[in-house]
């Protein structure tokens, strides 16, 4: 069976093998992207994410150029698909000369793509925890409060750019260095807010486990004579000729009580 | 047509304040440019109105509803007596369906508003137990009805002026009321006579409580029982407020300083 030579058949046996290959990984990676793509979208939105994130400034944003957070992600996704599969394509199609500058891409695209998601979730996760704290504050009516919610924030999305920052390779350790001293400035600045707050809360603890006065009991705590009016985690309140005495728990651990009996 | 609207418009003329009744913000939005003074009565501010009564439980009956706002308005120096009140509120479930016209006098205060903001013990507390108390009327136990005290507030004293009946099951126990497995035990315990002693905060401090205060000068409707007199009589002595369900006639009452304050039926919530 001699073969015809058409100009379609020449044409095929002129292309080497190996470009062929090169094409079908390419068209392999489109549609691998795609259905990435998709699959992400589905989870995503059946995990819930867009319920979660709704209202977030991000999101917001994202809205304002028809698209949303979820589609960015799935999209982002796909994009780093087809990267690499253009990539594989390349390097399988022997394109030589451009050997050296493709292989450092090839290294450094997977850690972009991270940083690129810790960066989008960071400020994510950061708009929605500051939505949460205006939201808790709301009741509270402090212009000084005010600092609290975009301070969350700003916090979060410090440490995500931070991680992001660290994926592709930028020196960080200034940056780390400044993010401990921050962190510990927070947690000294807390503990010396709230210690008598967390040692009244221990004792509290105790008093309502334990109870060694209940309501209605006459006692002395603290140098104040009078009728248990209420326990709770913080304080106890006593009641004397129509004086409350509102005694810290950790005081009344401290000074001791006497219970009084006719 | 033109009589209904003249109507309407007698209704509404030189009115000094207008009480909205949990508005929609929308219809709220209505009033903002009016010269007339807007007073919002809900249970939440959900419409970030300046002038705001809140409203601790959703009466149906509208005229407690009504008498509560008006009462609410007076205590903040909103309204005063004499002045023409116009009312728009829900008598039917949905949307505002009716403009009411009351003059503000003293004969409107019933003290159901000073039973809510003005007693010892919180707000959402004394409302809890009456919800608690309204749900004992409306089932009974086990079908039959069933006869309940409650005394909220002033705790430490109203246990120095009682006694245990029996053992005291809320002892050593942190349940309040309104947390949902309350409800159980709660009826349960009105089994026995006595009364629940409610804390300012709306802790449990006792079950089965026999009080005993002074009963001389309690005036409350003859033909009330023990357990109405006694509740009446706690209040005199002490700061707190009772909340009585009443096992024959199956009526909620409240008193407050030895007087009966507040009547509610059960069955209409």
């Amino acid at each position: 069976m001699s073969a015809v030579p058409t100009p379609l058949s020449e044409f095929v046996a002129a292309v080497p093998d190996r470009l062929w290959l090169a094409l079908f990984v390419l068209l392999f990676g489109l549609v691998a992207a795609y259905v990435v793509g998709v699959i992400n979208r589905r989870l995503l939105t059946r995990a819930g994410v867009p319920e979660v994130i709704e209202g977030t400034a991000f999101e917001r944003t994202a809205r304002e150029f028809d698209t949303s957070t979820v589609r960015i992600l799935a999209k982002l996704s796909s994009y780093f698909i087809i990267a690499v599969a253009v990539i594989v394509a390349l390097t399988v199609a022997d394109v030589n000369y451009l050997e050296q500058f493709w292989s450092g891409v090839a290294a450094f695209l997977p850690r972009l793509f991270v940083a690129v998601v810790v960066l989008i979730v960071g400020v994510v996760v950061g708009d929605k925890a500051e939505l949460l704290v205006a939201e808790r504050l709301r009741g509270i009516k402090l212009p000084e409060l005010g600092v609290l919610p975009p301070l969350v924030k700003y916090s979060v999305v410090y440490v995500a750019a931070l991680i992001a920052l660290g994926q592709v390779g930028v020196q960080t350790l200034a940056l780390v260095v400044l993010l401990g001293a921050y962190a510990l400035a927070v947690v000294l600045f807390a503990a010396l807010a709230t210690k008598d707050l967390v040692a009244s809360a221990a004792a509290g603890v105790f008093l309502l486990l334990r109870q060694p006065y209940v309501i209605g009991d006459e006692v002395r705590v603290a140098g104040e004579r009078g009728i248990v009016q209420e326990v709770d985690l913080f304080v106890t309140r006593i009641e004397a000729d129509g004086e409350e005495h509102v005694v810290p728990n950790h005081s009344v651990f401290r000074d001791g009580i006497v219970l009084i009996r006719e | 047509m033109a009589s209904l609207t003249d109507h309407l418009s007698d209704l509404v003329e030189d009115a000094d304040a207008v009480l909205v009744f949990s508005p929609t913000s929308s219809f709220h939005d209505r009033f903002e440019d009016g010269d007339t003074e807007v007073v919002v009565v809900a249970p939440d501010n959900d419409v970030d109105a300046e002038v705001f009564v809140e409203l601790p439980l959703p009466f149906d009956n509208v005229k407690d509803r009504i008498r509560f706002g008006i009462e609410g308005a007076m205590d903040a120096e909103l309204v005063s007596e004499g002045d023409e009140v116009v009312c728009i509120a829900s008598v039917f479930d949905g949307g505002s369906d009716a403009v009411i016209r009351v003059t503000v006098d003293e004969t409107v205060h019933t003290g159901i508003y000073d039973l809510f903001v003005n007693s010892r013990a919180e707000p959402s507390v004394i409302r809890d137990v009456f919800e608690v108390a309204i749900e004992l009327g409306q089932k009974g136990q086990k079908g039959k009805p069933v006869g309940a005290l409650f005394v909220v507030g002033d705790a430490g004293k109203v246990m120095n002026k009682s006694r245990p009946l029996s053992y005291n099951p809320f002892e050593k126990s942190h349940v309040h009321v309104g947390d949902p497995i309350v409800n159980v035990m709660l009826k349960e315990f009105s089994r026995l006579d006595g009364a629940f002693v409610v804390s300012d905060s709306g802790k449990i401090v006792s079950a089965y409580r026999y009080l005993e205060p002074g009963a001389e000068g309690v005036d409350i409707p003859k033909g009330l029982g023990a357990r109405h007199m006694s509740g009446a009589a706690i209040t005199r002595d002490t700061n707190s407020t009772s909340i009585v369900l009443s096992e024959s006639d199956g009526l909620v009452r409240a008193f407050k300083a030895g007087e009966l304050v507040l009547e509610i039926d059960p069955e209409e919530y």
